[in-house]
């Protein structure tokens, strides 16, 4: 049985996974730094001191809840990039060290791959729910927004992508607006449960051309409409707000999947990334009328496990041609 | 005893293969050209498998990993110290962090006259050096990061004579030449850091490190640390 160690530090969290050949995930450890909630976002160098404190250490937990050592395992797969470059790094430079030292080859993946990659693993949860390829893939997160159309097991093409503010981060941003902790997703959801949507109208950005997202416009709305109310007004129908914010979100969401669909002509659709979490977006793209594949939930998030699942079909690079592997920040390896 | 010592804290990616019962070692180096990234990522197995490749041995062969924890610059320092640690999970070799600073004046002591002190300069970026002193190979400086015409006034204010080395030295030169301290030669070799060094410290070094308590020396906190207590930031 072939087994693949991953490593996921793009972000974060310091993620370290097994997976067999098959795509039963045998572990999938995720390290949440929690820290840098009281910074209200994300700081880059304080996530790759800790990213460097904790690798090891949650290759050991992997590893162990795995049942294997490192004597048992076939294939190294590192996420590569795009992310925070100094963070990638980190996974990158231990990955490269643990393969070179058992002489291993390495599979450098990128993080949307792997983000889709989900989609290959088996879970005792839903051991026959794995999408096969073709199909289209939301890929929504703080961190990206992407319409992919998912060609093959290795390779998918943009169909669009965010031009501004990615989806989990526009949740973020108006969690913040309506006094909400970071990171705000999760507890915006929360407040809009008890909130009416048709209260406030935000707009969808339904101009945007094509199958791109924009979420500047929406944040904007939500930041005037908090200052024209006055602060204790806005507290005051903080979840018609809510609710009203999360339902324009959404919208844009699936109506630019439910246009990707009509002009591919796909009948699948895949989600992933934590906005997938979301229940509203959920239930939304459940009426679209197509097959819905969501990952469970610690499977949408960043994690390791999706990408030694893209590193089962990626080219893996023989010791030692992958010795000067380096990250890289920005861009897609994808089709264009 | 085999052992793999690398330096990654400068802009130069140092690698080292020491066999300690022969005391014969190698050293392989990448300094960046000018504008040149330094490339610590790319460079810093590849060294070491050539090492390898020549002394016909495998990582599996290497008994004793050494790395320079700095400080010096942030991401440089992870790659080092990540890949020590990576090593050493996949072998089982014990692991040794050694003071980039140490490594700098140690190869700089027997060119000190007695009673010389020999102070390691790191260029820190931001107008300012990791800096830190020796006297008789007794510590006289604590690792500092400081602006070097402060380090020149703590120089000029205090005893002795210096030489001091590293490519903070170089760089400014003139502010601690004005603090009475002698620079090596601009073309010295003494301004790198040498990993033959970080090899031989870390054979004299009393014990292993544990795996993760091994973290660089940064000498500065994160910048959002600096800031966190301005919400508009
Ligand atoms: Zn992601």
């Amino acid at each position: 049985m072939t087994l693949i160690l991953g490593l996921e530090t793009s972000c974060d969290d310091t993620c370290a996974a097994v997976v067999t050949g098959d795509g039963d995930v045998r572990s999938n450890v995720i390290s949440s730094q929690g820290i840098h909630d009281a910074y209200g976002g994300v700081v880059p160098e304080i996530a790759s001191r800790h990213h460097l404190e904790l690798v090891n250490a949650a290759v050991d937990d992997a590893l162990r809840q795995a049942d294997a050592t490192l004597d048992d395992i076939d294939l190294v797969a590192v996420t590569q990039g795009p992310g925070l470059v100094g963070a990638l790094l980190v996974g990158v430079a231990t990955a490269k060290g643990l393969a070179a030292a058992r002489g291993l080859p390495l599979a450098a993946v990128d993080h949307l791959q792997g983000h889709v990659a989900a989609n290959f693993l088996r879970v005792a949860a839903r051991p026959e729910a794995v999408m096969e390829p073709p199909f289209l893939c939301l890929i929504a997160s703080g961190g990206h927004t992407l319409l992919a159309r998912v060609e093959d097991h290795a390779t998918f093409a943009v169909l669009g992508r965010t031009l501004d503010d990615a989806a989990g981060e526009a949740f973020d941003k108006g969690a913040r607006l309506l006094g909400l902790p970071f990171p705000g997703g999760p507890a915006l959801e929360r407040l809009a449960r008890d909130g009416d949507p048709a209260q406030f109208a935000f707009p969808v950005a339904r101009n945007v051309a094509g199958l791109d997202f924009s979420f500047a416009g929406v944040k904007t709305s939500l930041l005037y409409r908090v200052r024209d109310l006055g602060e204790v007004e806005a507290a005051g129908r903080a979840a018609d707000l809510a609710a009203g914010y999360q339902h324009a979100i959404v919208e844009a969401l699936a109506e630019r999947c439910e246009r990707a669909l009509a002009q591919t002509g796909l009948d699948r659709l895949a989600i992933g990334g934590g906005v997938a979490a979301n229940g509203p977006l959920r239930e939304r793209l459940a009426g679209l009328g197509v097959a819905i594949g969501i990952p469970p939930r610690e499977l949408c998030t960043d994690n390791a496990a999706m990408i030694a699942s893209a590193g089962r079909y990626a080219e893996a690079l023989a010791y030692p041609h992958y010795l000067a592997l380096d990250a890289y920040a920005s861009g897609e390896r994808a089709l264009a | 005893m085999i052992v793999l010592g690398f330096d990654t804290a400068t802009q130069a990616t140092a690698v080292a293969l020491l066999d300690a019962a022969t005391g014969a070692a190698a050293e392989r180096r990448h300094e960046p050209a000018a504008g040149e990234r330094p490339g610590h990522a790319a460079q810093l197995l590849a060294l070491a498998s050539e090492l390898l490749e020549e002394a016909g041995i495998a990582f599996a062969a290497v008994e004793l990993i050494a790395v320079g924890l700095g400080p010096g610059t942030f991401t440089g320092l992870r790659i080092g110290v990540a890949t020590a640690r990576a090593l050493a999970q996949a072998t089982g070799a014990p692991l040794m962090g050694i003071s980039t600073l140490r490594a700098l004046a140690a190869a700089a002591e027997p060119e000190a006259p007695a009673g010389t002190g020999v102070l390691a300069v790191i260029d820190a970026r931001r107008a300012e050096v990791f800096a830190a002193g020796w006297r008789d190979g007794e510590p006289v400086l604590d690792p500092v990061a400081v602006a070097p015409a402060a380090l020149a006034g703590r120089l000029r204010d205090g005893p002795g004579t210096w030489l001091a080395v590293g490519d903070g030295a170089l760089r400014f030169r003139a502010d601690l030449e004005g603090g009475g301290a002698q620079i090596a030669p601009d073309r010295s070799p003494l301004h790198g850091v040498r990993a033959e060094t970080i090899c031989r410290l870390a054979l004299q070094a009393p014990q292993a490190t544990a795996r993760d308590l091994l973290v660089p020396d940064y000498l500065r906190q994160p910048d959002a640390a600096r800031t966190r207590n301005r919400p508009d930031r």
